[in-house]
């Protein structure tokens, strides 16, 4: 068989006619963008009925703690009913918002989302209720309070926040002769060699701290507190090639990570359990030292109750001591998916979830998740576990600090981090400034390849 | 299992007709030594091909604390693995929804290609040409070509969420299906066909009483290609389902982010790994000739 | 496998066209006409619906930004800049993918060949060593990589184990950036069962004749195999290429599934697009590459674009093969 020129036209003519189609069905899609302009009621209704569907990423236990808020929720407003769709990660959130796959209200995983999903509108402002509500966005911790707004635009409510800090085993600590936990960096490294011990073949059996760029929660973002290194300029820049706090840490690390040698490193990594499992390596003391989150606290509660640990925030470089007792802040957040058949149910949904105080100590209790809003951090109701006041100070804290939202979503994130991962394995270190610069110019390249232009 | 010999052998000796086949006993000895180390060879091979699955069984009858110990031997043998898996995933569900998408596909299919196979390989239309070159580029090409806009069009028809945009496609035909039907067509003598035409059947009823009844093993072929393809298919449901619960996803999807979702332990894991390679080796013995036929006639893998 | 390259078995005629044109016969090849149109018709509508108009669709949407929320907005060129100037990602993912057509494509057509030879003799045992060595082709690839990240896990893992028992120092296989492509090799030659049999029963076809012959005439094993084997293997063997590179060209699933479960992270709230590629984006393909950055990221106009250069390569792939060696068409006509 062989395509005749008679073939040839006709494919042609069929491509045209497609092509044709194509533009119908994009102009159908384009009805009714991100619903900036909606008018809303002038005041909240008095009485609330109807379904509304909020979609979450939580699973298991943590699912069971939503499920009892919003519980409480469907008790005061006895006509609402709300429909959980447990376990959706962003990915599917996005696809499922797209779709108008029926979501009212939104919890995402992370803040990553909150630049792409204002800019696009898949999350609707929600500046028009706040105003009319009177709800104060003033009771927000700061920097939660940054990370759910977007070019101005208010799309999001934080749910709770998460905050890092350093993980430390006494009983090892002590073992080794260390009496107090390290508060720079040289002494995380120091006091980390002098905990990690080794099997009789030279393989690593326990390590004081692992240093590994990508082991378990060590990212760029959860260090850059301790040097307080910026990722963006106020255009949305990358900074990551001229601000000087990461070089710091990068050349910290790298010679840490070098010391104990790469390869064994390597091999210790690979064999690590799952994060999240109860083989944790530091709740089965395979490392002394972790950076964790405050839901370690939770998990420790469940699946180590033995261990005897502390928490304190994470060590800054020696010429950064001033701002010790900062960390990371980021958090789950929660917004009105564009295409919501009842926005007012939604919001009111989204507003008890997020700024309702006993709702919110509710979550921060049952997930041990660090609340945002002022009035949960005096309420009496919120539990006070010691190992947990350390990450609601944390988060109070003026020197934390939160990666800002982008419309490439993590994306600055995930570039900086794979190429710090390839970097901690190549010997050497004499262009990390080209490299660095290198580095910016794709980070630049691929949130202007993401903004609508 | 000597049954894929004996297809095997058929199928050769079938094609070789013609030629004087020699019965099955040797010819000639063979020097005992390459003998031997023929059979060394086979059994090294095969044993190396058997462990996984032996390693895979082993570990799934192992209590969580064992697996990845350095120990290879169940000390304990923990069935109870097996009912656990059950506990901590919707797999009823999601070997249904496996069942359903595999076997919709696969009707949906036949209905639509079988008809459009036998006109592309036994009528002379305008246009024949043209419709088959398209279907086999259709085939050839890498599924992620055409993957936004279907996925677009099927957001605007509200079915994500769902396996209907990868089952309902297969209604208005699917190019495979229809590549491989087409070719087994070609090998029907026409004789039979034409006899009928002579005494006044008409066309359709050609099809139904005399092209179809013909064909069925080339049908069985195709058939269990596109049943294995949707009940293997890891990238359709992904794309389509994974945003809807857990219970609607089909076992593939469903057991890739098993040992990670769920934090389950790799004895866990393993007794899944088990429960879903079974049906298919032992429909496998249940259908071995249908399989054999099918890839040894077309040569193409699903 | 003769199927392929003849369009029919010889001396079959062709269908009416030619004979004697009576009135019976030109009314009866009308209503042959309608009835083809009928039974092709929903396949015709299948293509445009579900191939051609998607191909065009794609060619569009690659010229605009698109984020599924909103609706697309042309950017011109804006999105192959990107591709072919600032993506350090595609790079890596063509590289990765092209490592998996030279790779994978061929060894598993040699070691499918090398173990069909052995299968070829008579004898008793065949039948079992036949279905051993095709079983695990028909083993859902999920359950397979499954099994394979378990089996190859750098600690403790059988293989590992087992190697150590012969004092070698296994790698770390899946989680090493080096060794979790050849790892996935190592899983390919395991499901190679199919190319396996085809090739089989290409062996078990070549008549006994023509070996009789080269033996009467003095020829040795290697000329026999030289000169009758591989001759008559040749259609198989391109039918092998064809679909392995092809295969190649999409893989998705193996790497996508093992990435996942090697690197141990829970994803939980992420998604599959952050997992995949792991460890250092080794295992990356193209098409993870389009599937991240459509689905996400949510850049769906540079997801199509990545389409499009796919089309090209996989297009220019196809054409070359369509003309070269007639396979899937046949010589007829």
């Amino acid at each position: 068989m062989r395509i005749t020129p008679r073939a040839r036209t006709r494919v042609a003519a069929v491509a045209v006619v497609a092509g044709a189609a194509t533009f119908a069905l994009s102009a159908c899609g384009s009805g009714s963008d991100g619903g900036a302009d909606q008018k809303i009621a002038s005041a909240a209704p008095t009485h609330l009925s109807g379904t509304v569907s909020l979609w979450h990423f939580f699973s298991d236990r943590e699912a069971k703690v939503i499920q009892g808020v919003v519980d409480d929720f469907e008790k005061a407003n006895p006509d609402v009913k709300v429909v959980v769709h447990s376990g959706q990660d962003d990915e599917k959130l996005r696809k499922a918002i797209a779709a108008g796959n029926d979501v009212d209200v939104a919890i995402s995983y992370s803040t990553d989302i909150v630049g792409n999903f204002c800019q696009s509108g898949a999350f609707q402002d929600l500046a028009k209720y706040i105003a009319r509500d009177k709800v104060d966005i003033g009771q927000l911790l700061p920097t939660a309070r940054n990370y759910t707004e977007f070019d101005g635009k208010r799309c999001a409510m934080p749910v709770l926040a998460d905050t890092y800090g350093l993980y430390y085993n006494k009983a090892l600590l002590s073992k080794a002769g260390i009496d107090a936990p390290p508060k720079t960096l040289d002494e995380l490294e120091s006091d980390a060699l002098k905990l990690t011990t080794y099997n009789s073949d030279g393989s690593i059996k326990t390590l004081g701290f692992n240093p590994w760029m990508g082991y378990q929660e060590m990212a760029p973002a959860h260090l850059a507190s301790a040097t307080g290194a910026k990722w963006l300029d106020d255009d949305g820049k990358s900074v990551v090639g001229s601000d000087p706090g990461w070089k710091e840490l990068i050349e910290w690390q790298k010679s840490f990570a070098e010391k104990i040698g790469i390869d064994k490193l390597k091999k210790f990594t690979a064999a690590s359990a799952d994060e999240f499992s109860a083989q944790n390596d530091f709740e089965i003391g395979r490392v002394a030292m972790n950076l964790d989150g405050e839901w370690r606290v939770a998990f420790m509660k469940d699946q180590a109750p033995k261990v005897d640990y502390g928490t304190v925030p994470f060590p800054t470089a020696a010429d950064h001591t001033d701002l010790y007792g900062g960390g990371y802040i980021t958090g789950n957040i929660g917004g009105i998916a564009k295409g919501s058949k009842n926005p007012e149910l939604a919001w009111a949904l989204l507003k008890y979830l997020t700024a309702d105080t006993s709702a919110v100590v509710k979550l921060a209790n049952g997930l041990q998740n660090v609340p945002t809003i002022s009035s949960a951090f005096d309420s009496p109701d919120l539990v006070r576990d010691p190992h947990f006041e350390t990450f609601l100070k944390i988060a109070q804290d003026k020197n934390s600090l939160t990666t800002p939202p982008s419309p490439n979503g993590a994306g600055y994130q995930l570039a900086f981090a794979d190429w710090w991962q390839k970097y901690q394995t190549t010997p050497g270190t004499s262009d990390l400034d080209a490299q660095l610069k290198k580095v910016d110019d794709q980070i630049n390249a691929a949130a202007s390849l993401n903004s609508v232009p | 299992m000597t049954q894929l010999d004996a297809t095997l052998d058929v199928t050769a000796g079938a094609r070789a007709a013609g030629t004087p086949q020699p019965a099955r006993e040797r010819r000639r000895r063979q020097p005992v030594l390459l003998w031997v180390a023929e059979h060394v060879v086979l059994v090294a091979l095969a044993v190396l091909f058997v462990a996984p699955v032996v390693f895979v069984f082993l570990t799934s009858v192992m209590n969580n604390d064992q697996a990845l110990t350095s120990s290879l031997w169940p000390d304990h043998w923990a069935w109870s693995n097996y009912v656990h898996v059950f506990d901590v995933a919707p797999l009823a569900a999601w070997f249904g929804n496996s069942a359903m998408y595999a076997v919709l596909a696969t009707a949906f299919m036949l209905v639509s290609s079988v008809p459009a196979a036998y006109a592309l390989a036994r009528i002379e239309f305008r246009g024949a040409n043209l419709i088959f070159l398209a279907i086999i580029v259709a085939m050839l090409l890498p599924p992620q070509v055409v993957t936004i806009p279907q996925y677009v069009m099927w957001t605007k028809l509200h079915l994500t969420g769902t396996l209907w945009p990868l089952i309902l496609p297969n209604l208005l035909g699917d190019a495979f299906s229809i590549f491989l039907l087409r070719q087994f067509f070609l090998t029907i003598p026409n004789e039979y066909a034409e006899a009928a035409r002579i005494d006044g059947a008409g066309e359709l009823r050609v099809i139904w009483k005399v092209v179809l009844p013909m064909a069925k093993p080339g049908i069985a072929a195709t058939a269990m290609f596109l049943f294995f393809h949707s009940w293997n298919d890891y990238y359709g449901p992904l794309l389509y389902t994974s945003e809807s619960d857990p219970a609607h996803w089909p076992v593939a999807l469903g057991m890739a982010t098993f040992k990670g979702a769920h934090s389950v332990d790799w004895s866990t894991t393993m007794a899944l790994t088990m429960l879903v390679m079974v049906p298919v080796v032992v429909l496998f013995f249940f259908a071995q000739r249908a399989f054999v036929e099918g890839v040894t006639l077309t040569g193409v893998k699903g | 496998m003769t199927t392929l390259t003849e369009t029919r078995p010889a001396g079959v005629p062709r269908t009416p066209a030619g004979g004697p044109a009576t009135r019976r016969r030109s009314g009866l090849r009308r209503h042959r006409q309608r009835v083809a149109l009928l039974l092709v018709s929903p396949a015709l509508l299948g293509l445009l619906i579900f191939f051609v108009y998607p191909l065009v669709a794609t060619v569009f949407y690659s010229f605009t930004h698109y984020d599924l929320v909103s609706s697309p907005r042309w950017v011109g060129l804006a999105n192959y800049k990107y591709l072919f100037t600032q993506d350090p990602s595609v790079v890596q993912a063509a590289r990765n993918t092209l490592w998996f057509v030279v790779f994978m494509v061929p060894i598993r057509i040699v070691c499918a060949a090398a173990v069909a030879a052995l299968l070829t003799r008579p004898r008793r045992t065949t039948g079992v060593f036949r279905t051993i060595f095709y079983l695990p082709a028909l083993v859902p690839p999920v359950a397979s990589v499954l099994a394979f990240v378990y089996l190859f896990n750098p600690g403790l893992g059988p293989v590992n184990r087992i190697l150590k028992v012969f004092g070698i120092e296994g790698p770390l296989w899946f989680n090493d950036p080096h060794w979790a492509k050849p790892s996935l090799l190592l899983l390919a030659i395991w499901m190679m069962g199919d190319v396996m049999i085809i090739i089989l029963a290409a062996l078990l076809d070549v008549p006994r004749d023509q070996y009789e012959a080269a033996s009467i005439d003095g020829a040795k094993g290697y000329q026999k195999a030289w000169f009758i084997t591989i001759p008559n293997l040749r259609p198989v063997i391109v039918f092998s290429v064809v679909t392995g590179v092809i295969a190649a060209l999409q893989y998705f699933t193996e790497a996508a599934v093992a990435a996942g479960v090697a690197s141990g992270k829970a994803l939980v709230g992420e998604g599959t697009g952050a997992g995949l590629g792991y460890p250092e984006g080794s295992t990356l393909t193209y098409p993870q590459w389009l599937y991240v950055e459509g689905f996400s990221n949510y850049a769906l106009g540079y997801a199509s674009a990545l389409a499009v250069v796919l089309f090209v390569v996989a297009g220019g792939f196809v054409v070359f093969l369509l003309r070269r060696t007639k396979a899937f068409t046949g010589s007829g006509s």
